[in-house]
């Protein structure tokens, strides 16, 4: 059980899906006793409510939250229609409003960049962690699963440690590139925009280099040693190898690593919120935290929502193209 | 052998990286032992001296918000693994082993819904929470986890009940087994690494949810302790030690499940892991 790439794969496995229920419900059938023989059809009726509350649930907590608030998006809501309910229904105004709103685009850029950077930072050191820790060489697992303790540790408190770190007077990462002479006298990292921009993003890629590390190690492994060999043989030197046969082998598990990484990271709230909320000014102002204080600081809930179903585009429409690689990665 | 000796270098590399890598949370911990006055040394003891526990003793314990927060926390992680263990395990497993219709659509809404952000629940969710008297409840802040924690236990847990033997399963039907007898006394204790491995990124994933109890719980005994943390921030300045001290306490259970229960938790965490 290693990848999100494995996970999932296994969990499409036709075996039990749907369209494999007809072949296998046949040989059910015709030997009686296989995986819990009996009639089908009460089986299968008795089989639902399994699944019946985990549905239910779903959909009660997810599926009517994400209908309601584009309902809330199309209202104008006051503080008083919170609880009370009976916001007059405007159509496209606050979408209009939003869209007409330098804030939003300014939120939506601020996301990407900060998605995009983490990303490519998490993506770098995650390659270079999974490249160095295949190979064999004893105490490799336990640290390896040190290493994750940077993913598992609550993003609040990672975020905490992180402005300690980034401390202009105090802090230890000053004291270190001011050892190394990379700087002169305090940087205050988290009150100046682009250094406090580079602040969260490196705090984000810290915390998501061990789950690339992990995806990465996961397709690693899954490359054949005898191309290494035959590289060896034609002669090719260590960086030759890793960009003839490590890269071209671990595209496939790349990309479903990198779109997942993004969703995960474009979704990411309480790095940024615990470290600038937003700030100095907007600098750092991603987009759930502009949707979050529109809604939870201005009280506006209806321009939040009209934030965040937008916003959602991003997610959704990436984990399309997520699962469409998944399914070829299980092909291939 | 050369061999051999490289691979004891790669070790050394591999301990250093590992150690440069870790810094953070050796320097959360060193600045929680030290005094007022040493957390402002230049340069930096990067070994505390002296070692003190006054943070940990003096504020951690004293500090009331602080237990009510960790109580909280509990109280909602533990709550939400339960929640979550009922309702994810027999769904799993009939998704896995009862041939039922939709089943690629619905592992395909489990799915997609881990890609919502969490600001995307917790803004409807208090609009309809505030209706129903839900606000600044376990209920509400359970409810919010589980939305979330459910559909990631069902895709972890799924491919332990595929891997589970037909054989065995059928031996349990011409005992006699009903369906759901199969599933308990079978099903289920064949599949306890994947049900400790649910347990365990469900608690996790609660014990740091943030955005929930941000916008859930507006009372200060109703927050989970990590946004009484995100608070403390403002309260307690530039007392870092204190502040590192808390933070150690929050990543305590985590770093003790982490150490006993690591096996478990490799494969779900990559599985469409719970964070925000």
């Amino acid at each position: 059980m290693s990848a999100t790439g494995g996970t999932a794969t296994r969990a499409d496995e036709p075996e039990t899906g749907s369209h494999g229920a007809g072949a296998r419900g046949a040989t059910a059938r015709g030997n009686g006793t296989r995986a819990g023989g009996g009639p089908p059809r009460r089986r299968r009726l008795g089989g639902y409510l399994f699944v019946v509350p985990a549905v239910l649930f779903v959909a009660a907590t997810v599926l009517y939250p994400l209908i309601f608030n584009i309902d809330l998006s199309f209202r104008d809501v006051g503080v008083a229609q919170i609880v009370e309910g009976g916001a007059e229904w405007v159509g496209t105004e606050n979408y209009v409003d939003q869209l007409g709103r330098g804030d939003f685009w300014h939120a939506l850029i601020i996301s990407l960049l900060y998605t995009g950077l983490a990303v490519a930072f998490a993506f770098a050191a995650g390659l270079a962690l999974a490249v160095y820790f295949n190979q064999r060489f004893p105490g490799r697992n336990v640290m390896r699963s040190l290493l994750l303790l940077a993913w598992v540790l609550p993003t609040v408190v990672s975020a905490n440690v992180w402005r300690w770190m980034l401390d202009g007077s105090y802090g230890l990462l000053n004291t270190l590139l001011e050892a190394v002479g990379l700087i002169e006298g305090d940087l205050f990292w988290l009150a100046r925009p682009v250094p406090a921009l580079f602040a969260v993003i490196i705090a984000t890629a810290w915390s998501f280099t061990p789950l690339v590390m992990i995806l990465l190690l996961a397709g690693l492994q899954g490359i054949p040693d005898t191309l290494y060999e035959a590289a060896k043989i034609d002669g090719a030197g260590g960086w030759r190898r890793f960009t003839s046969v490590t890269m071209p082998m671990l595209r496939p598990v790349s990309v479903t690593a990198l779109l997942l990484v993004f969703i995960y990271t474009f979704k990411t709230f309480d790095t940024v919120f615990l470290m600038t909320r937003g700030g100095p000014g907007d600098a750092t102002m991603i987009m759930p935290i502009y949707a979050y204080n529109e809604a939870f600081e201005f009280f506006r809930f209806d321009t939040g929502a009209v934030a965040t179903t937008l916003m959602l585009v991003i997610p959704l429409g990436l984990s399309f193209f997520y699962f469409r690689f998944l399914r070829r990665e299980e092909t291939a | 052998m050369t061999g051999t000796r490289r691979r004891w270098w790669l070790t050394g590399g591999g301990v250093l990286i590992t150690a440069v890598y870790l810094l953070p949370v050796y320097w959360m911990l060193a600045t929680s032992l030290k005094t007022s006055s040493d957390i402002f040394a230049t340069p930096p003891d990067l070994v505390p001296s002296p070692v003190t526990f006054t943070s940990y003793t003096e504020t951690v314990m004293n500090h009331a918000g602080i237990g009510r927060g960790l109580l909280n926390s509990a109280i909602i992680a533990v709550a939400t693994t339960l929640v979550t263990l009922a309702i994810a395990v027999p769904a799993a497993y009939g998704l896995a082993r009862l041939r039922l219709r939709f089943v690629p659509l619905l592992m395909l809404l489990f799915l997609v819904v881990q890609m919502v952000p969490a600001v995307n629940l917790a803004l409807p969710m208090f609009v309809i929470f505030s209706r129903l008297d839900l606000v600044n409840s376990y209920t509400g802040l359970v409810l919010a986890n589980c939305s979330l924690a459910i559909p990631l236990a069902i895709t972890v847990l799924r491919p332990y009940f595929l891997s589970v033997p037909g054989e065995v399963l059928d031996a349990a039907r011409v005992d006699g087994c009903t369906t759901w007898s199969a599933f308990l006394r079978v099903a289920v204790p064949v599949s306890v690494p994947g049900l400790i491995t649910v347990a365990v990124i469900s608690f996790l994933g609660a014990w740091g949810e943030f955005v929930f109890g941000l916008a859930l719980a507006s009372e200060e005994s109703m927050q989970p302790i990590t946004v009484v943390l995100a608070g403390l921030v403002n309260s307690f300045g530039t007392r870092w030690n204190d502040l590192m001290a808390v933070s150690a306490v929050v990543a305590l259970p985590i770093i003790v499940i982490f150490v006993f229960l690591q096996r478990y938790i490799v494969g779900g965490l990559t599985a469409g892991a719970s964070k925000s």
